[in-house]
């Protein structure tokens, strides 16, 4: 109990001791736990999501469409009779009637097929309502895609072709892929409704939901004798076309494979530039630590006593963290989830299980534990009068470095000079600011293909505005997430590489050199990684496009786009680094110099 | 006809506010010739290091002037500081400040480099001094391989890098051993001979006893100023009461 007490008094003294530290450490854990967080909510989203809303809804197994001409039910009964009565048919719904209508809402504006169905329920596809009620005379139910991109809910008032209509419900089917997927939206409403709607420009069309006996087989149903024969007794100017359930199954899988893909690449590269720049914040703060595990052990503190302190402490804020990151990515997730909310189980704020939460915070402390236990067992393994004496590891020596730097302008000589003491941090800032280029060589090559694809009207998935925008929102809210954690990582790595140099610093002044020289040296420290991961962030960013799915050969960006990102990388880690560098420069070097 | 290279008057510097006030160095006044040798001697915490970090413009006097070579210098910018630094000054820590991961060498040549020579001849000065310190031999050595009294020694030489007008010393001995002394004050004492202008704080009487002047401190004043004789390589055995 007592030696419980101890550690955790010596772990809050030093939280409190250096809280600006603590804090950083403390927003790199939760920058990880908060994508780990998303990613698990997106899982939940993406998993099966189709086959749970088919299994609901009794989705059926092929969907038939056909617009006779007038509109007329005869007409429509007759020719899809071919379908009704093919051998393999289980069960028949409809034919339902739908008129392509207008919609207009308050700020919306567009084209919506009304369907019309009956207030009992069907008997294939009943699709499952999320919230309100099924339809009634003058009561709409919305698609749940369209409705979430609309910010439609229950109890609002629409127009459709002039006509009020109140929305009574949102409800999840498979009987079309999801909106934006399958455009325009589906709005069901009650037979009479639907048929009112119809105008002598745009007259009913039907559609008819069939179940098979075998569904696995429905692409031959669709492409074998059955099918052929229903196109060939329909002319062009009936619009007949006939969807299986795979087909509509794909193309929304379409969407959540790249949601996936774009998530997985993005919480990976997060991952690991998260575990950088921990490893760089768990550094830093170690190397600040030796004379504090000197102390330690000149009071009568085991080693054991003295690596359990450390890790208790990073560990303390990495389940501070995962705290934070939870309740951070469960709201963070609608963001990412909401735009696709066309299928069961995508609800605004995805449920989170206790063992995806456990999973989180493991994570966090498995994080933790590898960045702190080398330097832990180090700090432990120590001689005390060596630590006592020695405030940090001695720097490394890079001959050519220094001989290199002798011919460089004094900025440039110094700022090489700090560059050559600490190799390994300097590759883990180049490496955390090659992961941020990387994401955003990868978002600029993106949106240059949506771009282009929106000006040429052409490709079938990209041309698809609505899962453009859905894909290019998911990967813009990942790259921000990314720069975020890599300016913060710049300034903290400043922040240590300050601290680190104070006294080659002071001494650099004392011997002639102005504080202006010093700031432009240690910024100089900061800007040599940068280049280095600008330079590497372009090739290693296009190659991350290509491998989730983009095709640079069909559209890449314009070269001028990716050079601007080096000047543009180095101006902004400039920008964060100069005033750590500038506190470096300006502290008084008497005070330095007299404090050892 | 001497020429005064420093000349202080009424420099003060003050730490704290109120009841917490501590007056560190109090209205001192001194003028230091070219080619003189100073030593302060005084208790610790008298206040020495904090004058002589005022002298070598790293601390802002709270009052009094400070002119060098006859530039007033108390109020200079930080700039032309750090350029008095470069060219007029050289420093000596207790504790070398040697920097870790360059070589003697290197640390000698540091102030050349940082004053805008070309690294051919930072480095034949630097060569140069590592002769005069007898320390040819050590060159290629980092600090972490070199004794206590071979660290002061490439410090000196780093100090004299651009051949300043004031060396400015701050307990030099006080991390020596008795050998390791008498070798620096061997080389404190060629240089006063060969007209180095040397300002040394320092407690340890057989330094103070190398110099030309002796002043005394206590609770950041002067207290007693003694114009020495004796001060030379002549009696410098005697005064360490060592063979050097």
């Amino acid at each position: 109990m007592g030696r419980a007490l101890l550690i955790w008094r010596l772990v809050i003294g030093d939280i409190k001791r250096r809280p600006v530290q603590a804090a950083l450490l403390l927003v790199m854990i939760v920058t990880t736990t908060t994508t780990l967080t998303l990613g698990l909510a997106l899982r939940k989203v993406t998993d099966s999501p189709f086959a749970r809303t088919r299994a609901a809804t009794n989705g059926p197994d092929v969907v038939a469409q056909i617009s006779p001409p007038g509109g007329s039910l005869t007409k429509a009964r007759a020719q899809l009779a071919v379908l009704t009565r093919a051998r393999g048919v289980s069960g028949v719904a409809g034919p339902y009637p739908f008129a392509s209508v207008r919609l207009t809402a308050p700020r919306v504006n567009l084209s919506a097929l009304a369907e019309g169905r009956d207030i009992a329920p069907a008997p294939i596809d009943r699709p499952a309502l999320s919230s309100g009620g099924w339809i009634r005379p003058g009561g709409a139910v919305l698609e749940s895609g369209f409705a979430s991109a609309l910010g439609l809910h229950a109890g609002d008032a629409i127009r459709l072709n002039g006509r009020r209509f109140g929305v009574v419900g949102i409800a999840a089917s498979t009987a079309q892929c999801f909106y934006p997927v399958s455009k325009p939206g589906v709005i069901w409403l009650t037979r009479a409704d639907a048929m009112r709607l119809a105008t002598p420009q745009q007259p009913l069309g039907y559609v008819l939901d069939l179940k098979l006996l075998h569904p696995a087989s429905a692409y031959d149903f669709e492409f074998g004798p059955v099918g052929t024969r229903f196109f060939a007794d329909t002319g062009d100017a009936e619009s007949p076309s006939v969807q299986t359930w795979l087909a509509i199954a794909h193309d929304d899988f379409r969407v959540i494979t790249v949601d996936q893909k774009a998530l997985l690449v993005g919480s990976s590269l997060l991952a690991l530039l998260a575990l950088a720049s921990i490893a760089v914040v768990v550094g830093g703060r170690m190397a600040e630590q030796t004379r504090r595990v000197g102390l330690l052990k000149a009071v009568g503190a085991t080693p054991l006593l003295v690596a359990v302190v450390l890790l208790a402490e990073n560990l303390l804020l990495a389940l501070a963290a995962a705290a934070v990151g939870i309740a951070a990515g469960r709201l963070l997730a609608p963001v990412l989830t909401n735009p696709g909310a066309g299928l069961l189980g995508s609800p605004p704020t995805p449920p989170l299980s206790a063992e995806a939460i456990a999973e989180v915070v493991a994570v966090a402390m498995v994080v933790a534990a590898a960045a702190t236990i080398v330097p832990a067992i180090r700090g432990a393994r120590t001689s005390t009068v060596g630590a006592l004496n020695d405030p940090a590891h001695p720097p490394r020596r890079r001959p050519w470095l220094i001989a290199l730097s002798s011919r460089l302008p004094v900025p440039l000589l110094f700022g090489l000079r700090v560059v050559a003491r600490r190799p390994r941090r300097v590759a883990l800032t180049a490496a955390s600011l090659t992961v941020a280029v990387a994401m955003i060589v990868a978002t600029l090559a993106l949106q240059y293909r949506i771009d282009t694809n929106n000006q040429q009207h052409s490709g079938v998935f990209f041309g698809t505005g609505g899962v453009a925008d859905r894909v290019s929102h998911l990967v813009f809210v990942l790259t921000a997430i990314l720069v975020v954690l890599a300016g913060i990582n710049a300034i903290f790595t400043a922040w240590v590489t300050v601290i680190d140099a104070q006294r080659p610093t002071a001494l650099t002044r004392a011997i002639g050199a102005t504080p202006g020289q010093v700031g432009a040296g240690l910024t100089a420290a900061q800007l040599l990684p940068g280049l280095l991961g600008a330079c590497l962030g372009i090739p290693v960013g296009l190659g991350l496009y290509q491998l989730a799915g983009g095709h640079l050969g069909e559209a890449s960006p314009p070269l001028w786009w990716l050079l601007a990102v080096v000047p543009g990388t180095l101006i902004v880690v400039a920008a964060l680094t100069a005033f750590p560098a500038r506190l470096g420069a300006t502290r008084s070097p008497a005070e330095v110099l007299r404090s050892d | 006809m001497t020429e005064p290279i420093l000349v202080a008057r009424g420099l003060s510097k003050e730490y704290g506010r109120g009841a917490a006030l501590v007056r560190a160095v109090d209205d001192v006044t001194l003028t230091v010739d070219r080619g003189e040798s100073v030593a302060i001697v005084g208790p610790s915490g008298c206040g020495k290091s904090t004058l002589l970090y005022l002298l070598g413009g790293l601390e802002r006097p709270t009052a009094g002037t400070l002119e060098l070579a006859g530039r007033p210098i108390h109020d200079a910018p930080e700039s032309s500081l750090a350029r008095q630094r470069r060219h007029a000054l050289g420093f000596v820590f207790q504790a070398f400040h040697l920097v870790d991961e360059l070589t003697a060498l290197e640390n000698i040549e540091l102030p050349a480099l940082l004053a805008g020579a070309s690294p051919r001849t930072a480095r034949q000065r630097a060569r140069d001094l590592l002769i005069q310190v007898d320390l040819e031999d050590r060159a290629g050595h980092l600090p972490s391989a070199l004794s206590g009294g071979q660290r002061q020694r490439v410090a000196i030489a780093r100090a004299l890098a651009n051949s300043p007008l004031l060396v400015l010393a701050d307990e030099p001995t006080g991390n020596l051993d008795s050998a390791a002394t008498t070798d620096v004050l061997r080389l404190f004492d060629q240089l006063r001979q060969g007209g180095q202008t040397l300002a040394i704080v320092t407690h340890d009487s057989r330094v103070a006893a190398t110099a030309d002047r002796l002043i005394s401190m206590r609770d950041g004043a002067f207290v007693d100023e003694t114009r020495l004789t004796g001060g030379s390589a002549r009696t410098l055995t005697e005064i360490t009461g060592l063979e050097g």
